[in-house]
């Protein structure tokens, strides 16, 4: 039936856009997690990517995340040669997580997931009103 | 003796019915554009106009003689892809703000049908003084 697809395919929307969130919790909690030893990496930011897939058990396609991947730029580099994670020339790699980034990213999932949210809502008042018919 | 004259009954209950089916399907279309607002290359789809649906309504499906058969036509069956006013980089082509007022517009539009749907039922128990 299509309108239980409908709040089916709302409710993985909301799935998805929540492990978005949670990855951009995960890039702001760790804004300032350097290596511990000399020449150690830091923190690599994670981005999220989501595709559009055919799923068996529902019978229609939905969205889901794809891959959880790390952020490949450039890490940036702080001079504090007492850093424990400080290289030869006293440089120490920090994350490449900006948290202007982050916000703006986290208000689009917040979007994202109220809208899913709101057409969620709006198919239910449908199956309430085609079940309400019976009465 | 006069004949009552025929009654276009079914008629109607079988178009609210046949409405409210592409209210429903449209309505999981727009889900899937919603929850694909994000997808890198998803393009937005709606569902072909409903005069278009109605008359397409009396073709048969396609047989199914597998259990491995797909169902005739998937999603994509009956939906068109909409024309976005804006790509985004990744090629995405779903505005949410259309997306949720077409919710919107479905969401009354099946409103109404019930409406009538009801409407009609109750003029029945009337004539049957229920």
């Amino acid at each position: 039936m299509d309108i239980e697809k409908a709040l089916a395919v709302s409710a993985r929307g909301m799935n998805a856009q929540t492990a978005r969130l949670r990855t951009i919790a995960e890039n702001l909690a760790n804004q300032d997690t350097t290596g511990s030893t000399p020449g150690a990496a830091p923190y690599r930011r994670k981005v999220v990517t989501f595709e559009n897939r055919m799923d068996q058990a529902l019978g229609t396609e939905a969205v889901r995340v794809k891959s959880i991947m790390p952020d490949r730029s450039q890490l940036p580099e702080r001079f504090d040669p007492s850093h424990p994670a400080a290289d030869a020339r006293g440089y120490v790699r920090t994350p490449n997580v900006n948290s202007f980034v982050e916000v703006m990213d986290m208000r689009e999932a917040q979007r994202g997931y109220s809208a899913n949210l709101n057409v969620l809502e709006v198919t239910r008042g449908m199956l309430t009103r085609t079940i309400e018919l019976l009465k | 003796m006069d004949r009552p004259t025929d009654f276009p009954v079914t008629d109607l209950f079988a178009l609210a019915e046949r409405r409210m089916a592409w209210l429903e399907q449209r309505q999981a279309t727009l889900a899937h554009n919603v929850a694909n607002a994000n997808t890198p290359g998803f393009h937005a789809r709606d569902s072909a106009p409903f005069a278009a649906a109605l008359a397409q309504a009396g073709r048969l499906p396609l047989a199914q003689s597998s259990a491995l058969h797909l169902a005739g036509g998937g999603p994509a069956a009956g939906t068109i892809a909409t024309r976005g006013h804006e790509r985004t980089a990744s090629g995405n082509t779903v505005t949410l703000e259309d997306e949720l007022s077409k919710v919107a517009d479905t969401a009354s539009s099946q409103d109404l049908a019930v409406s009538l749907f009801r409407k009609y039922g109750g003029l029945f128990r009337t004539a049957l003084g229920r």
